[in-house]
């Protein structure tokens, strides 16, 4: 009998979701204070400029990305049959990576934007180098991970560990090129495609394998029952690893790109749905057997609707590279939306339905509420319902007032086009749509505020006296 | 040695030896798929497409390596609201024209009169011999008189005498060579483009000073005047203001030192480029005009539409903001759009009162204090920080191409009007 070691997914699980909390809550003070009532609460330190990516790297950084690496510290000796091959490596690389995530995305109010998307964290902070501490405690982790792997007893390799294998090496990679390899390339656009190949990769290679590995592990273990297809697994993991690294462009359409990269990154774009299709097949019929358990657990529910989500957000995807529907959605609403379900509406809901697996496991108790853990689910669907459509809606219709200036044959019509409907008034026309999203963000904000009680109160509380109901059984496995 | 540490040793020599066949084609076979995608999407591209790396036009260059860094302009809060903009002159460097005008004229000793352009002359003559220009000194001051004499006598004989009451007033300066390697002559325009000739022009050196003036266009500092100071005091503050008469300014540390307090066009450029990234613009504002008519007529002027924004245009920018979410208007041909310092001044101290309807956040810490209460307006005094944000946003647009062949004069070097009007289609 292994007993494992879970200190270092507890020191990687327990804060992130503090830090879920904390980002939420910028990303619902922004949502109020830039958009329904602009500027309310000005100043150089607290206006929309600086605190987006304090809410941005908050909740992808020391929330998701977090989270996603503790509930590997559970998962991977699990499927190796061994302890995590160092527990204090773990341990002094997730004391680092605390310290430098928590200075490192505090910091932009003051000034330390490095200015590309999704990498603002910056290069130095006086003397402490932010960047270069960060990708040490990753590679720390890695070296732990693969580590444990190669010593594992269990010889066969289930998907999970695949996936984990995979975003190990694709994260270190990807992290090199947007962190650090972009200040090596020619000034320009050679940048530009480096960021957008980043970005891009940040989601595709690194939140959706570790996204799906977590998917993978959790969903049988939660509904009991092995997973419906390994052999389709793989084709997912093999097509991702074939199609990801290719679109970055695609966040370029119509931009000053050449039109063969634009092309080369919409035809990868549109393969993508290959590996969609295979998890949204696999993780479904794996539940198809007994429907019944998603009425019954709320991580189920969240594990399900992540696929939901999923679907949307990668039929979204492929679709929005395409040239004229770009035309229409991009550098609107949409995007935002976009970019919401799938690190929110989907990744997010795969590691809370992850968390509610691995804590009660980890403290040999039941959940403290499954009451609550219901209601953080309706709140959080409903939320994300009203957050993601108000944006859906109003940035396409914003989408469409700017086409609306295209309407015409002369430059002259084009121009009176504009000077009838002037940009400014399409900003103001969106207005109710921020309110609808402000209003979704709060719920869900209030949603993740009971799942944060829920699991201190597990974590914390002695556990009441074990009824073997199955209502309480669900959770222990 | 404990037990354990042995185990860990055993488990490393056994790494590739324990990892089964599955598990290393995983890991090779990412490696391969993942490096065939880099080589392509980022390595590749731009050996393809010369465009990434190459300027869009001689103007562009010497703009970011000639002008700027030789373009020095005061700040409000040493300079007063009248801000200088001063140009560094370098022998051998710098190309200057003297070039006279219909109530502007020159003077000077006979070996300089060759780097006069007259009135008549057909070509602009340039020379990198540095020289400058003043009031008539001396001798020259008889000689001045004379000149504006004849000038207002022959303006009479050919109009009636009616006019005789309007006498204009010929402004005389003198050419006169200082005999120094460098000098800082005063712009009083401080205009975000540069005078630049690209035809009916001639080099008066005797051999190719500098590379750059071999182009077929140059960039040329015309009719130079040393910029010239005097002491000032305001309240209980030492401050100076420009004067004629002043003393010269000695090296460029005194002109950058902290009572002058010049920043070049270029430190503010790159400090206006680290703003831009650190106060979050690039989140609401995109930078590129995308191959879309609504994109080309929103960036456009009244009559003409802007040109689509071309990669070579960001090749001087460390970071590049093209950005994925346009809340504000796109600010890639935000030069020519707007190119009023006023403007940008009262709009970042209240965005929300300058274009009704924005939710743009105010940036009232680009503007410092304004200690006694006497300016003009209710703003207060735009620091380094203003004038770093605004010169950067100066640059765009406004370096596609040279002045003399500028979209918004009408000049189409890329055809997007007629591409918009005709085929409604872009080409790649």
């Amino acid at each position: 009998m292994v007993t494992y070691d879970d200190r270092p997914a507890k020191l990687f699980i327990y804060p992130a979701i503090i830090f879920m909390v904390i980002g939420m809550s910028v990303g619902v003070f922004m949502a109020f204070n830039a958009f329904v009532f602009p500027d309310y609460f000005s100043g150089e330190y607290i206006h929309f400029g600086r605190i987006r990516p304090v809410h941005v790297n908050t909740v992808t950084l020391s929330w998701l990305l977090s989270v996603n690496i503790g509930l590997m510290f559970y998962f991977i000796p699990r499927l190796c049959g061994v302890p995590i091959w160092s527990a204090s490596l773990a341990l002094w690389g997730g004391a680092l990576w605390w310290f430098t995530l928590m200075i490192g995305t505090n910091s932009f109010p003051w000034g330390t934007n490095w200015g590309w998307e999704y990498a603002e964290l910056p290069m130095w902070i006086s003397w402490l180098p932010i960047k270069a501490l960060f990708a040490i405690s990753w590679l720390l982790i890695v070296v732990n991970f693969f580590m444990t792997i190669a010593t594992r007893r269990f010889e066969k390799l289930y998907v999970s560990l695949w996936y984990s294998m995979g975003t190990l090496i694709w994260t270190t990679f990807t992290v090199l090129v947007g962190n650090f390899a972009i200040n090596w390339l020619p000034e320009g656009m050679s940048r530009v495609n480096a960021s957008w190949f980043y970005v891009h990769n940040l989601v595709g290679l690194i939140y959706t394998p570790m996204g799906l590995a977590i998917a993978y592990y959790f969903l049988p273990k939660l509904a009991n029952t092995p997973i419906y297809s390994h052999r389709l697994s793989m084709i997912g993991f093999w097509s991702i690893a074939f199609f990801y690294a290719w679109v970055g462009t695609h966040h370029q359409i119509h931009g000053p790109m050449p039109q063969w990269l634009q092309t080369t990154s919409i035809v990868f774009s549109i393969w993508l749905f290959i590996p969609v299709w295979t998890v949204v097949h696999n993780l479904m019929a794996t539940i198809q057997k007994d429907w019944s358990k998603y009425l019954q657990s709320a991580a189920i529910r969240f594990l399900i609707m992540g696929v939901i989500f999923y679907l949307i957000t990668c039929i979204q995807g492929p679709t929005m590279a395409l040239r004229n529907v770009n035309e229409i959605t991009s550098k609107t609403d949409w995007v935002i939306g976009h970019a919401h379900i799938s690190l929110y509406g989907t990744f997010t809901f795969f590691a809370i339905a992850g968390v509610y697996q691995a804590i009660p496991t980890m403290e040999q108790k039941p959940l403290w509420s499954n009451k609550l853990a219901d209601w953080h689910f309706a709140f959080n669907l409903w939320g994300s319902l009203l957050f993601l459509l108000s944006l859906w809606i109003g940035g396409f219709l914003q989408g469409l007032m700017w086409a609306n200036w295209a309407d015409g044959s002369s430059y002259a019509e084009f121009h009176d086009n504009l000077t009838r409907l002037p940009f400014v008034q399409t900003v103001s026309d969106m207005r109710p749509w921020w309110i609808l999203r402000a209003i979704g963000g709060t719920l869900i904000l209030f949603g993740n505020f009971i799942f944060a009680v829920n699991i201190y109160n597990t974590i914390v509380l002695k556990a009441t006296e074990v009824s073997e109901t199955p209502e309480a059984v669900r959770v222990r496995v | 040695m404990n037990q354990k540490d042995e185990e860990k040793k055993r488990s490393l020599a056994s790494f590739f030896h324990k990892v089964d066949f599955s598990a290393v084609l995983v890991i090779i076979g990412i490696i391969i798929l993942f490096s065939t995608a880099v080589g392509v999407v980022l390595i590749a591209p731009r050996y393809v497409d010369t465009t990434w790396v190459s300027p869009t036009s001689p103007y562009q260059v010497q703009m970011y390596e000639i002008a700027d860094p030789n373009f020095y302009m005061s700040s409000a809060s040493t300079g007063g609201n009248e801000l200088q903009y001063v140009h560094h002159l370098k022998q051998d460097f710098t190309l200057l024209s003297f070039k006279e005008f219909e109530n502007l004229r020159i003077i000077s000793n006979p070996d300089l009169d060759k780097y006069i352009t007259r009135l008549q002359d057909p070509e602009l003559k340039l020379t990198s011999k540095l020289m400058m220009l003043r009031e008539p000194q001396g001798e020259m001051l008889e000689k001045a008189d004379q000149l504006r004499r004849n000038l207002q006598e022959q303006k009479v004989d050919k109009k009636n005498e009616k006019e005789k009451l309007s006498k204009i007033n010929y402004q005389i300066l003198e050419l006169y060579d200082p005999q120094m390697k460098e000098a800082f002559s005063i712009d009083p325009s401080g205009g975000i483009l540069q005078d630049w000739v690209d035809k009916n022009f001639i080099i008066l050196d005797e051999d190719q000073k500098h590379s750059y003036h071999g182009d077929y266009g140059v960039i040329y500092v015309q009719n130079p005047r040393e910029f010239r100071i005097i002491p000032q005091k305001v309240g209980s503050h030492e401050r100076w203001r420009y004067d004629p008469n002043g003393h010269p300014i000695a090296d460029i540390k005194e002109l950058t030192g902290s009572k002058l307090g010049f920043y070049s066009r270029k430190n503010l450029i790159e400090l206006g480029e680290q703003i831009y990234a650190i106060e979050g613009c690039w989140y609401c504002h995109t930078d590129q005009t995308r191959t879309l008519i609504e994109d080309v007529v929103l960036n456009g002027s009244d009559s003409f539409p802007a040109p689509p924004s071309s990669a070579n245009e960001y090749i001087y920018q460390k970071i590049t903001f093209p950005g994925t979410r346009r809340i504000g208007p796109d600010i890639s041909r935000v030069g020519v759009k707007r190119p009023s310092r006023d403007w940008h001044m009262a709009h970042f101290w209240a965005p929300k009162t300058a274009s009704a309807g924005s939710i743009m956040p105010s940036f009232q810490h680009f503007f410092d204090n304004d200690p006694r209460g006497t300016a003009k307006n209710t703003i207060g005094i735009p620091n380094y920080r203003f004038e770093a944000i605004y010169q950067y946003m100066m640059t765009k647009g406004t370096r596609i191409t040279p002045p003399t062949q500028a979209w918004w004069l009408g000049k189409d070097p890329i055809k997007t009007k007629q591409i918009i009007q005709g085929q409604r289609k872009l080409q790649p």
